[in-house]
């Protein structure tokens, strides 16, 4: 398929999904209005994750920590009495003030041993917000007060433009020169580096970008279901979501991450509701499968026929 | 200073040493199969789990001592490793590192969530060692150190195991450079599932040796892998003494930051041990890997 036919479908195929998401809450229940909201959640996160990992191939084991500090910076902002807009700012921006150091010391670390490095933070993150009972009462968990929360609406399309704005993100990145740059790292970072690409501020924006979306996302999901605690905000669930939603739909590409995040979500929903433990034990051999026999993921099936090779291995670079 | 007095000083020291050498038992098992086949196992601390799962299992139904299913447990895991190198990890052994991490991380998942339908998520224990030796003025935990010596035991042995026999030097071989052992006659297919059903029986062991000193929930595994990773870090990637130092070390550091300061943060000395030790020198103190 040329070039430009496919990018007008994606094009329209993504003009229709949004067009049907943004009239989705006139038309279902509030049911299926918060199950909308929770697959933009992933989509949204997915492509955070997607930003660092499938761009770069730094694998990141902890991302879920900076959903679980713009959860509470958010919460903690509206129960200061600010503004839900403000919260989600807030959230947002401390997610990406964190980012900024940890970056600059874990992305000196080349892949795995980035990958060991955050394997444990969305755990440190818990067992901080755990121990710092004087702002984040502890183990008992922040309840936002009913009266300063936006509505269900309100919260439905800010979660809807969140995943609406990560994947123009990707699609953006994807096409650019800092695209390629990113791109250019995870195939050869030596040899990236000798043409020219700098290296650290590139991978340091990546990963900076992708904590704030999980920020952003942290807060509004606060607003949505009105309570936080230590196990809700740092999900190790959420980590290990993330992770193979991206893989599973093809990382490294615009609509891997939502096609996954669609797929799985789906799948939770008629399948595995009620066992949680079978949701993760099944992302666990998905997890398996995809690396095993479907390195580029769901989309790699269709756009293997039109290309030579699919867009992102992750980890197959050395 | 209460606390600075020699007998508590003292009783640290052994308590770190004791746990210490569980620590050594466990990181060892991931060091080896670093070393040999340049593998991250992040499942290494559920096959620990499974130990000790196993030695909860084996006391509730048949009222078994641990140190009796020590007897039993070991060559099932060690089986169960060996075909599980054979099954997976061959088929990712000679892909990049980050392709063997998500699919042991993939392990992990389904092993842990298994788990909690199995065992939900209570906490179990196996209460059979009640009590302290009392030596002189010191009081050393009965549990703590049937299970410290246990481990040393079993740790000296692999480390003779590799450093006297033929088969161990074959082990080493593989882990020095894959290729040339081939070439030297080495059937290395073989090395690396008998290498990978010995760490997980090290594990294993380490996970029963467990089970009578603290209580575990199929999620304890976090805490442990984490543990480890400091522990090969600081020894050295693919060392195996050095991961029977390392292991030492953290537990004796974690006795006295918890003994001063509190077992809160000794909780977190492992991870602030671990990135500090990557930053500073990112293949470790004493590491064949290169970054």
């Amino acid at each position: 398929m040329p070039e430009n036919d496919q990018r007008s479908i994606s094009f329209w195929a993504g003009t229709v999904l949004v067009g049907l998401a943004l009239l989705a809450p006139f038309g279902v229940n509030e049911y299926y209005q918060s199950f909308l909201l929770q697959v933009f959640l992933v989509i949204a996160l997915a492509q955070a994750w997607n930003l660092i990992s499938g761009m770069t191939g730094y694998v990141s084991f902890g991302h879920a920590a900076f959903f679980g500090v713009g959860a509470y910076t958010g919460a903690l902002f509206l129960t200061w009495g600010y503004p839900w807009w403000i919260a989600i700012f807030n959230g947002a921006g401390i997610a990406a003030l964190i980012a900024v150091p940890l970056g600059f010391l874990t992305l000196r670390l080349r892949g795995p041993y980035f990958a060991i490095a955050m394997l444990g933070l969305n755990e440190v993150g818990r067992i901080v917000a755990t121990l710092w009972v004087s702002v984040t009462k502890g183990g008992t968990g922040l309840p936002l007060p009913p009266s300063l929360l936006p509505s269900l609406d309100i919260t439905y399309f800010m979660m809807l433009s969140l995943a609406l704005g990560a994947t123009l993100l990707i699609a953006w990145v994807h096409r650019s020169r800092f695209g390629l740059e990113l791109r250019a790292i995870r195939e050869d970072e030596e040899a990236a580096e000798m043409v020219g690409v700098n290296t650290t501020r590139n991978k340091v924006t990546a990963f900076v970008l992708s904590a704030l979306i999980p920020g952003a996302v942290g807060a509004v999901y606060a607003m949505y279901t009105s309570y936080i605690n230590p196990a809700s905000a740092f999900d190790p669930a959420r980590n290990i979501e993330m992770i193979v939603v991206v893989l599973f739909g093809g990382s490294g590409t615009v609509w891997g991450p939502i096609i996954g995040a669609a797929t799985v979500m789906f799948l939770r929903e008629m399948l595995w509701a009620q066992f949680p433990a079978a949701h993760l034990a099944a992302l666990g051999v998905l997890l398996l499968i995809v690396v095993l026999y479907l390195p580029g993921g769901l989309v790699s099936i269709v756009r293997e026929r039109h290309r030579e090779r699919p867009d992102a291995r992750p980890g197959e670079s050395p | 200073m209460e606390l600075l007095e020699p007998e508590i000083l003292l009783q640290m020291l052994i308590n770190g040493l004791l746990a210490g050498a569980l620590y050594a038992l466990l990181a060892g098992g991931l060091n080896l199969i670093f070393g040999v086949m340049r593998v991250i196992n992040i499942a290494h601390a559920e096959f620990m789990l499974i130990g000790a799962f196993g030695a909860y299992v084996l006391f509730n139904v048949f009222g078994l001592h641990p140190l009796f299913s020590l007897l039993i447990i070991v060559p099932i895991i060690f089986v169960v490793g060996y075909y599980f190198q054979r099954v997976l990890i061959e088929r990712v052994v000679d892909r990049p590192m980050l392709t063997s991490l998500l699919a042991t991380y993939g392990v992990s998942i389904i092993l842990i969530n298994v788990g909690l339908l199995i065992f939900s998520s209570d906490f179990k224990s196996v209460p059979v060692l009640q009590g302290s030796f009392l030596i002189g003025d010191l009081a050393v935990s009965k549990p703590r150190a049937v299970a410290g010596l246990v481990s040393l035991v079993l740790s000296v042995g692999v480390y003779l195991f590799l450093d006297r026999t033929r088969l161990g030097k074959a082990v080493r071989a593989v882990s020095e450079h894959a290729q040339v052992a081939q070439i030297c006659g080495i059937d290395v297919r073989q090395i690396r599932m008998l290498t990978f059903g010995m760490a997980a029986a090290m594990a294993g062991a380490a996970g029963v040796m467990l089970s009578i000193i603290y209580s575990f929930w199929p999620g304890s595994g976090v805490d442990f892998i984490q543990k480890c990773f400091a522990i090969i870090i600081i020894g050295g990637m693919g060392n195996f003494v050095g991961a029977l130092y390392g292991g030492i070390l953290l537990g004796v550091v974690e006795s006295f930051v918890g003994g001063f300061i509190s077992t809160q943060w000794a909780e977190a000395v492992a991870y602030l041990l671990l990135v500090t030790v990557l930053l500073v020198r990112p293949t470790g103190l004493k590491g064949v890997a290169r970054a």
